[in-house]
């Protein structure tokens, strides 16, 4: 009885769900349509916001690309700038982590380093290395670089001593000790880590984008900015978090199954 | 013989990260000046700061210009504050509303608030409300998310040994919610600045006459790298400074939390 009265109550909810973004799409296009005698081009109704994006699939105009091409072109820069930075700044937060001395050499100009938002070095890397792919990648090197450093230092940190007094009991060396008791212990945390970093990277992969770029999403944007196509603007928006939505979901999985069982 | 050990510890970290720093900044001297590469040296980098404290860049001196994005995040984020614990609030205490706001809501979470500048400058153009709207949604949705998560992870054991006991829903909130909620909003409140922080330099950098942003994105166009890596220094310094501030706050109003991070 009260079991089939919570399934209603879920049920119900859902639907209430599903009419909200019924209804938002429905107030969207009320007042951005509908209601009006000639539509406001800075107001794009959903309808037109899918038209758009439909023709943004074969069409090039306005800014020279189809969107598959803008879709491919960001991947790669985040791509690369992702699995660089993970590459170098894992090992990095792991040895910074284990090794005392390394730490208090490097901790105190990283933690200066870290200050600086991301996008606050697009325009050095733009002045240095141009508006290509390396630039952009290298934008998001820095900010995954960063934030994988962090979460594997802060796992190896957390490494439980007694462990560790453990391991040296039995007479491993330092290296083994790390290998075996240091680096599974922070093997969640790091994994979290690999998470937080890619919305990081996916924020300053569109900052870049907005600012230096030849094409990518952010690029796309910043033009149908600059040609005033609103529409367009929502399409690259919403593909940008869809995107987004999809790669951290897939990160969820990965991470899912690389720590089972270690908790 | 434990303090000692623990100052001469401290002394090591000192030297050994003072060391690494003054390394750094003299091969940095050391390389430019000897390849003649045509970029800044750190001595030129100070000089640079020293001088535009007082001296504009542009239309302001530096304290003018972090003064200016320091004012648009003020306002963006205590609009956020606002509508974001109301609505996290809203969301919590009735799942209708819940149901109601958070599909939407996960829709627009995932684009990056820097992807919103360009329809915010459609909408409102160089305004200030352009700056204030990306801000806004850069902090508004780590508001309304801890707020949501820290309601929702009130003990039901105290709340339902305090309703037997007898507390009116005033009481309730006052002793048992309330005093729960703080130290999640706070979290979310660091983020938010965080976020709201990088998204005011964003916005700035896309469209604008004056701000730190500006100040760094002008420095690009003139190919004036002292300039850059003062406004970069400058901008990682207020950043620390206002998440300080932030930071003795929370420790300052909600001493029952332990969470002193």
């Amino acid at each position: 009885m009260n079991c089939t009265k919570s399934l209603n109550k879920v049920i119900r909810l859902k639907l209430i769900s599903a009419g909200s973004i019924l209804g938002f799409f429905l107030i969207w296009w009320l007042i951005t349509d509908l209601l009006r005698e000639t539509p406001n081009p800075l107001f794009p109704s959903p309808i037109l916001v899918f038209q758009s994006f439909w023709e943004k699939l074969f069409n090039p105009r306005p800014d020279g690309q189809v969107l598959g091409v803008h879709i491919l072109n960001s991947l790669m820069v985040v791509g690369l700038g992702y699995l660089t930075g993970i590459a170098v700044g894992i090992p990095f937060g792991i040895l910074m982590g284990w090794f005392k001395k390394f730490d208090k050499m490097i901790k105190p100009l990283f933690d200066i380093v870290r200050t600086i938002p991301p996008i606050a070095w697009i325009p050095i890397f733009i002045l240095w290395l141009g508006i290509g792919l390396v630039a952009k990648s290298a934008i998001v090197f820095l900010t995954v670089f960063i934030a994988s450093v962090l979460n594997s230092y802060t796992g190896i940190t957390n490494v439980n001593q007694v462990h560790i007094w453990v391991a040296q009991t039995f007479g491993a060396s330092n290296w083994k000790t790390l290998w075996k008791v240091g680096i599974p212990t922070a093997a969640p945390m790091i994994c979290t880590g690999l998470k937080i970093a890619f919305n990081t990277a996916w924020t300053s992969l569109v900052g870049a984008e907005l600012l230096g770029a030849t094409r990518g999403l952010g690029y796309m944007i910043q033009m149908a900015r600059m040609y005033s196509r609103t529409d367009l603007v929502i399409v690259g928006m919403l593909t940008i978090g869809v995107i987004g939505l999809i790669l951290s979901a897939g990160l969820d999985i990965l991470e899912q199954a690389l720590t089972r069982g270690k908790y | 013989m434990q303090k000692k050990a623990w100052t001469r510890d401290r002394s090591e970290s000192i030297l050994l990260g003072g060391g690494t720093i003054l390394v750094f900044l003299l091969l940095w001297q050391l390389i430019v000046m000897l390849s003649g590469a045509d970029f800044a040296t750190p001595a030129e980098v100070f000089i640079y700061i020293f001088q535009h404290i007082v001296e504009p860049i542009g239309p302001y001196s530096i304290i003018g210009h972090v003064g200016w994005s320091l004012s648009r995040v003020a306002v963006g984020y205590l609009l956020a504050a606002v509508s974001g614990i109301v609505i996290g609030l809203a969301m919590a205490q009735w799942d209708v509303t819940n149901a109601i706001i958070s599909p939407i809501f996960n829709i627009l979470r995932p684009i990056p608030p820097i992807g919103w500048a360009p329809l915010a400058i459609l909408w409102f153009g160089v305004d200030e409300a352009a700056k204030y709207f990306i801000i806004f949604i850069g902090a508004f949705v780590p508001f309304t998310m801890n707020t949501y998560v820290g309601a929702n992870r009130v003990d039901p054991k105290l709340v339902d040994a305090a309703l037997m006991l007898g507390t009116n829903p005033g009481q309730l909130f006052r002793k048992i919610t309330f005093p729960a909620i703080v130290p999640q909003i706070f979290a979310g409140a660091q983020v938010a600045l965080t976020n709201a922080w990088m998204t005011v330099l964003g916005a700035e950098m896309l469209r604008s006459t004056e701000g730190a942003g500006w100040v760094i994105l002008k420095g690009m166009e003139m190919a004036n790298i002292a300039q850059i890596i003062s406004g970069m220094l400058v901008i990682g310094l207020t950043g620390f400074a206002i998440a300080t501030i932030m930071r003795e706050l929370e420790k300052k109003l909600i001493r029952w939390n332990a969470r002193g991070r």
